[in-house]
C-alpha cells in the first residue's frame, strides 16, 4: 500500500480540529480550576494545530506540485500545461484551497501570538487562546464537512481543468494571502479585546499589547487591497483598477472600520477616553472581516470575485458569523456599566474632537459602502425591482465624503490636545489654508470644472502644507539646536519623532494616491475605433500606427498580436504589442493590454476584438498620473513600516 | 542576384515570424482613423447601463455580444434622432430598473441617495453636542491633578534639560 | 513542548490599571443596545434570505404589456416571419442557441408540448435563434427536430425587445398579444405542467380579440 501523501494531510486537518476543541476546553479548565497546567496545554495545542495545518498545506502543494488529479481540488483549479509558479498559487485559487490558507495563516499568527505574549500577558492569554481556537475550529469545521480539498476523484481525471486564465499573474497570486493576513491580523486585537471583555480587566492595556498587530494587520489589508487594484489595471485590460464590485467593497469596510480604529486607538492610549467605543470598533472590524468572508462564498451577491458557491455552505458561515457577532458585541453591551471612561474634554476644537469626526466619518463611509452593497438585495427582498448600485453612485456619494475625512487628515495631527487656543489654530492653519485656497484658484484658473478635482486639490494643498510645515518647522529646529545642516536636522528631528512623522508619511502618501486616484479617472482620454493594419488614430499628443497583426503562442495559450508604433510628432515613443488570447484548455479569451509609461502616467492600449478579415477594435487611453496611485501606496506602506520598526524607547 | 538572395531571405524571415500574416504593407489606403461625435454619444449613453450578461460590467466596458448589439442599437437610434434620454427609456422598458447603472432618484432609492449625507448631519450635529456637554461639564468641575510624572519621563526630561543647558 | 513552568495565575481582583468606573456598575438598557442588537437581526435576517435568491436573475417588467412585435427570416428557409400575422392566437416564443446546454435538455418538452396542442387553431409556437450562427443553427435543428417555425434574431434586436439577457427563455402570449408569462431557463418539471395544464389552456379559452 502505497503512502498516500494527500490522505495525510487529510488526516492533520482532522487532527488539528479536534484540538481545536481542546484550545477551547483547556484553558477554560484552567481558568476554572486556577491550575497554570491546562493553559500550557492551550498551548501546546494551538502551537500543534500550527504544526498540523502546515503539513496540511505541504501535502497540498506537493499534490499540485506532481500534477495529483485523482484530488478533486487540483483537477479542478489546474492542469499539466500550467507554468509551475501558477500552480502552486492554483493552491488558494478556489474555495477549498483559499480556506485552508485563510485557517492556515490564523493558526500562525495564533501562535505567534500566543508564544510572544506568554510572560507578559499572563491574565488574558487563556482568553485569547479560547477565542482564537474558536475560530479555529469554526473554520476548519467548514473545511471538513462542508468544503474539503482533499477530496478524491476516483477515478483520478486525466488532466484537469485550467486555472482561470485571469489568476495566472503575479500580483493575483500574491494577492489572497496579503489579504488574509490583513483579516486575520485584526483576529489578534480582536482576541485580547474579547479577553478584555471576558476577563473583566478593562484598562488600556490589551491596546498597548496590541497596537503593532493593529499597525501590521492594516498594513497587510492595506497593501492587499492595492494589489488587487493593481492586478485589475494590468491583468483585466478596461484600464481601471477599482470597480465598487461587491467583493471589492467587502475588503474595503473593514479597511476604513480597521483605520478608524487605528486613529482611536491613539486617543484611548493618550486620554484613556472611549474605551467601549475602541471596542465595538475592533468587534465591527473583525465582524467585517468575517461578512466579507460570507459574501464571497454564499453567493449572496453577483461578482466577479465569487468562488463557486452552494447555499448549504453559505447558511453555515452565516451561522458561524452570526454566532460570533452574537458573542462579541453581546459580551460588550453587558459589560458597558463598567467600561465608563473619564472624559476630559476642555473644548470641542481639540485633537480628541477631530478624531471623533474622524470616526464618523470612516464610519459613515463604510456605511455608504455597506448600504450601497446590500440595497440590491434589500430591494429584492422587499419584493420590489431588483436596481443595480454601479461605479456612479460610489463616485457621487462616497467620494465627497472621502474629502472630508482628507481634510481632517490634515487637522488632526497638528491640531492641540484638550483645547486648541486660537494662537495654535492660526500658527498651524492659517498658512495651509491660504495653500490651498491658492491651489483651488490656481485650478479654476488652469479650467478645471470638476467639482471633484477642484475640492480634492483644494483639500490636497491644505494638508500637504500642514505635513510640509509640520516637517520643516521641526527639521529647522534641531538643525539650529544642534548647529548641523538642515538635512542633519531632518534625520535628527525624524529619530525624535519617529512615530509621528511615520504616520504624516502615512498620510503624505494618502496624498499622492488621491492625486493618482483623480488624475486618471477624471482626465483618463479614451479612444475606441476600428483599425486595418497601416491606420493612425491620434490619442492626445500621440499618433499610433497600427503596423501589423500576427499570431503568437505561449505557454498554455495562443493570440493574435496587434503591433503599434506610438509616435509624438517625429519622435519615436515606444511600440506596443497588445494582445487578443485564448488559453488552450480552457478556451478562455482574455484581453492582454499593452502598456507604456511616459514619466508618471501610462498609454494603455488594448485589442477587444480581433475580425477574420484584418481590421480590430482598439482601444487607446491615457491615464496621467496613474503611477501616483501606487507610488502613493509604497508611500503609505513605507509610513507604516518605519512606524513599526521604532527603536524601542521609555515612554513610548 | 545579390538582391534577390537577400528579399528571399528577408521574406523567409518574415515567414517565418507568424503562422497567419496578416501583414498588409503599408498602402495608399492607410487611413487616418478618428472617433466620431457619434461614437463619442454612443460611448456616453453604454456607460451608464449594465451588460445583463457580464453584470459587473457596463456595456461599453463588456465584450460579450449582449452588449455589442446594445450598442448597436443606441447608435442606430441616436442616428434616428432620439435623444439619450429616450434610448435609456427604451431599455429600461425592457430590462427594468437593473439595467442602469446607477438607481434613478426616486421613490425608496432616496434611502441610499440621500442617506449617507443625512447620517453624517446627524451624526455630526449629535457627536457636537456631545462634545459641547462634556466640555462644558469640563469646564465646571476644576481638571483633575496630572498624573504623577512616570519615572522614565522624568529621567528623559532630566536629560534633556541638562543637555540644553549646555 | 516547552518545559518553563508558567507563570502563576494573578489573583482575581482588577488590576490597577483600570480606570475606576463612575457610578453604578448595574446593567441599565441604553439606546444603543437596542439599536445594535436590532441592526444584527435585521443584518441576519437579511443575509439568510439573500441566501435563496438568485443575484444573477433579473425579473421581468414585460408581464402585462403588449409584446414588441417582430418579423424576420426563417432558420429553414430564410422566408419571413412576421408576428403581427399571429394576432387573436396564442402564441408561445422560445428564445435558443445551439450552443445552449439547458436548451436541449427542454427540447424533448417543447415537442411534446406542441404536439399536444398544434390541433388547436389558436395556438402558434415559434423559436427565436438567439447569438447564433444560421449553419450552427440548421445543424441543431436537423438533429433534434422542429416542426414549428425558427427565426432568426439578427441584430439581438429581437432578444433585446424581449429583454433576454441569456437562453433558454420563453414568453407567453395571449390572443390580445399581450405578454402574460415568462419561463426563464428549461421548461421542465413544474414548470412544464405549469404551461401545459394551466397557462395555456386558460389563454386558450379566452376569447380572441373583439375587432377584426
Amino acid at each position: 500500500m502505497t503512502f498516500d501523501l494527500v490522505e495525510l494531510g487529510h488526516v492533520a486537518v482532522i487532527l488539528a480540529l479536534m484540538l481545536s476543541l481542546v484550545g477551547v476546553a483547556a484553558p477554560i479548565l484552567g481558568l476554572r480550576t486556577r491550575n497554570g497546567a491546562w493553559i500550557v496545554m492551550g498551548r501546546q495545542a494551538v502551537t500543534l494545530i500550527f504544526l498540523l495545518l502546515a503539513i496540511a498545506m505541504g501535502t497540498m502543494i506537493d499534490a499540485f506540485l506532481t500534477r495529483d488529479f485523482s484530488v478533486k481540488y487540483v483537477a479542478a483549479t489546474s492542469n499539466s500545461k500550467l507554468p509551475l509558479f501558477y500552480t502552486v498559487a492554483a493552491l488558494w485559487g478556489g474555495h477549498e484551497g483559499s480556506l485552508l490558507l485563510w485557517v492556515f495563516i490564523l493558526s500562525a499568527f495564533c501562535t505567534t501570538a500566543v508564544w510572544l505574549h506568554w510572560r507578559t500577558q499572563p491574565a488574558t492569554i487563556p482568553y485569547l487562546i479560547i477565542v482564537e481556537s474558536a475560530l479555529m475550529f469554526g473554520f476548519l469545521a467548514l473545511i471538513i464537512f462542508l468544503s474539503n480539498p482533499f477530496e478524491r476523484l476516483i477515478p483520478a481525471a486525466a488532466d484537469g481543468k485550467d486555472l482561470n486564465p485571469l489568476l495566472q499573474d503575479p500580483a493575483m497570486v500574491m494577492h489572497p494571502p496579503m489579504l488574509y493576513m490583513g483579516y486575520v491580523g485584526f483576529s489578534i486585537p480582536f482576541s485580547f479585546a474579547m479577553a478584555s471583555l471576558f476577563s473583566g480587566r478593562l484598562g488600556e492595556e490589551w491596546l498597548k499589547v496590541t497596537q503593532r498587530w493593529t499597525i501590521f494587520a492594516w498594513l497587510c489589508l492595506t497593501t492587499g487591497i492595492l494589489m488587487g487594484g493593481y492586478w485589475a489595471y494590468y491583468e483585466l485590460g478596461w484600464g481601471g483598477y477599482w470597480g465598487w464590485d461587491p467583493v471589492e467593497n467587502a475588503s474595503f469596510m473593514p479597511w476604513l472600520v480597521g483605520t478608524a480604529f487605528l486613529h482611536s486607538a491613539m486617543v484611548q492610549e493618550k486620554r484613556k477616553m472611549f474605551k467601549v467605543w475602541n471596542l465595538f470598533l475592533i468587534i465591527m472590524t473583525f465582524s467585517l472581516s468575517l461578512i466579507g468572508t460570507f459574501l464571497v462564498r454564499s453567493g449572496v451577491l453577483t461578482s466577479v470575485h465569487s468562488f463557486a458557491t452552494d447555499p448549504g455552505r453559505g447558511l453555515y458561515i452565516l451561522l458561524f458569523l452570526a454566532t460570533v457577532m452574537t458573542v462579541a458585541f453581546g459580551t460588550l453591551i453587558v459589560r458597558s456599566p463598567k467600561l465608563r471612561s473619564l472624559i476630559q474634554l476642555d473644548s470641542i476644537v481639540s485633537r480628541e474632537s477631530v478624531f471623533l469626526f474622524n470616526n464618523l466619518f470612516f464610519l459613515v463611509a463604510m456605511f455608504t459602502v455597506f448600504l450601497g452593497t446590500l440595497y440590491p438585495l434589500i430591494v429584492e427582498t422587499m419584493g420590489r425591482n431588483k436596481v443595480t448600485v454601479g461605479p456612479p453612485y460610489y463616485n457621487a456619494v462616497f467620494m465627497p465624503i472621502a474629502l472630508g475625512l482628507v481634510f481632517l487628515m490634515g487637522v488632526g495631527p497638528s491640531i492641540a490636545w484638550r483645547k486648541a487656543s486660537m494662537e495654535n489654530l492660526r500658527k498651524n492653519f492659517l498658512l495651509p489654508a491660504v495653500v490651498g485656497l491658492a491651489a483651488l484658484t490656481a485650478a479654476l484658473a488652469a479650467g478645471i470644472r470638476s467639482p471633484l478635482a477642484l475640492g480634492g486639490l483644494a483639500v490636497v494643498g491644505f494638508v500637504a502644507s500642514t505635513i510640509v510645515f509640520d516637517f520643516g518647522k521641526l527639521t529647522a529646529f534641531w538643525a539650529a539646536r544642534q548647529h548641523v545642516t538642515l538635512v542633519a536636522g531632518f534625520f535628527t528631528a525624524f529619530i525624535k519623532n519617529q512615530r509621528r512623522w511615520a504616520g504624516l508619511v502615512t498620510h503624505f502618501g494618502v496624498l499622492i494616491l488621491i492625486i493618482g486616484i483623480i488624475s486618471s479617472t477624471i482626465y483618463q482620454t479614451e479612444k475606441v475605433v476600428s483599425m486595418r493594419v497601416g491606420d493612425r488614430l491620434q490619442l492626445g499628443p500621440y499618433t499610433i500606427t497600427f503596423k501589423q497583426l500576427h499570431a503568437v503562442t505561449g505557454a498554455n495559450w495562443t493570440a493574435q498580436e496587434g503591433v503599434m508604433d506610438v509616435t509624438r510628432g517625429d519622435q519615436f515613443i515606444a511600440e506596443m504589442r497588445p494582445q487578443k488570447r485564448i488559453y488552450d484548455v480552457s478556451m478562455t479569451p482574455t484581453t492582454e493590454a499593452a502598456i507604456h509609461t511616459i514619466h508618471t502616467g501610462q498609454i494603455f492600449v488594448t485589442m477587444p476584438e480581433v475580425s477574420q478579415d484584418g481590421t480590430a477594435m482598439v482601444r487607446a487611453l491615457i491615464n496621467p498620473l496613474v503611477l501616483w496611485v501606487w507610488g502613493g501606496g509604497a508611500i503609505m506602506g513605507i509610513g507604516v513600516i518605519l512606524n513599526l520598526f521604532r527603536p524601542k524607547r521609555d515612554g513610548t | 542576384m545579390t538582391r534577390t538572395a537577400f528579399m528571399v531571405v528577408a521574406l523567409l524571415l518574415t515567414g517565418s515570424w507568424g503562422a497567419l500574416p496578416v501583414f498588409a504593407p503599408v498602402e495608399a489606403r492607410a487611413a487616418q482613423v478618428e472617433e466620431t461625435a457619434l461614437d463619442d454619444q454612443v460611448r456616453e449613453i453604454a456607460k451608464t447601463l449594465r451588460c445583463a450578461i457580464c453584470q459587473t460590467e457596463n456595456i461599453w466596458e463588456s465584450q460579450s455580444v449582449l452588449a455589442a448589439q446594445m450598442r448597436a442599437i443606441i447608435r442606430e437610434r441616436l442616428k434616428a434622432g432620439e435623444t439619450p434620454d429616450q434610448i435609456k427609456a427604451y431599455f429600461l422598458s425592457r430590462y427594468g430598473d437593473y439595467i442602469l447603472m446607477k438607481p434613478r432618484v426616486r421613490g425608496w432609492n432616496w434611502v441610499i441617495w440621500a442617506g449617507p449625507f443625512v447620517l453624517l448631519l446627524i451624526g455630526g450635529i449629535m457627536l457636537t453636542r456631545t462634545l459641547s456637554r462634556w466640555s462644558a461639564s469640563a469646564a465646571s468641575t476644576p481638571a483633575d491633578p496630572l498624573p504623577p510624572l512616570s519615572e522614565p519621563s522624568r529621567k528623559r526630561i532630566d536629560n534633556e534639560l541638562r543637555a540644553y543647558d549646555q | 513542548m516547552s518545559a518553563a513552568p508558567t507563570p502563576p495565575l494573578p489573583p482575581p481582583t482588577p488590576s490597577p490599571m483600570d480606570a475606576p468606573s463612575g457610578g453604578e456598575d448595574r446593567f441599565k438598557l441604553r439606546g444603543w443596545h437596542v439599536a445594535l442588537v436590532a441592526s444584527l437581526i435585521g443584518l441576519f435576517l437579511l443575509f439568510y434570505q439573500g441566501l435563496w435568491g438568485d443575484p444573477s436573475a433579473i425579473p421581468t417588467v414585460l408581464i402585462g404589456t403588449p409584446a414588441p412585435t417582430f418579423s424576420g427570416p426563417t432558420v429553414v428557409d430564410g422566408s419571413t416571419f412576421d408576428l403581427s400575422q399571429y394576432r387573436g392566437k396564442v402564441v408561445m416564443v422560445n428564445f435558443w442557441a445551439s450552443w445552449c446546454q439547458e436548451c436541449r435538455l427542454e427540447h424533448e418538452n417543447l415537442l411534446a408540448l406542441y404536439n399536444q396542442f398544434r390541433t388547436n387553431p389558436d395556438f402558434v409556437m415559434v423559436g427565436i435563434n438567439y447569438q447564433d450562427k444560421l449553419e450552427d443553427a440548421r445543424q441543431y435543428l436537423s438533429v433534434y427536430g422542429s416542426p414549428f417555425q425558427q427565426v432568426r434574431d439578427l441584430k439581438g434586436t429581437i432578444s433585446i425587445d424581449y429583454g433576454v439577457y441569456g437562453v433558454p427563455e420563453t414568453f407567453i402570449i395571449d390572443k390580445q398579444g399581450v405578454i402574460r408569462h415568462k419561463e426563464v431557463g428549461p421548461i421542465v418539471g413544474p414548470d412544464y405542467n405549469l404551461l401545459t395544464e394551466r397557462i395555456i389552456p386558460t389563454l386558450l379559452q379566452s376569447p380572441g380579440p373583439s375587432a377584426s
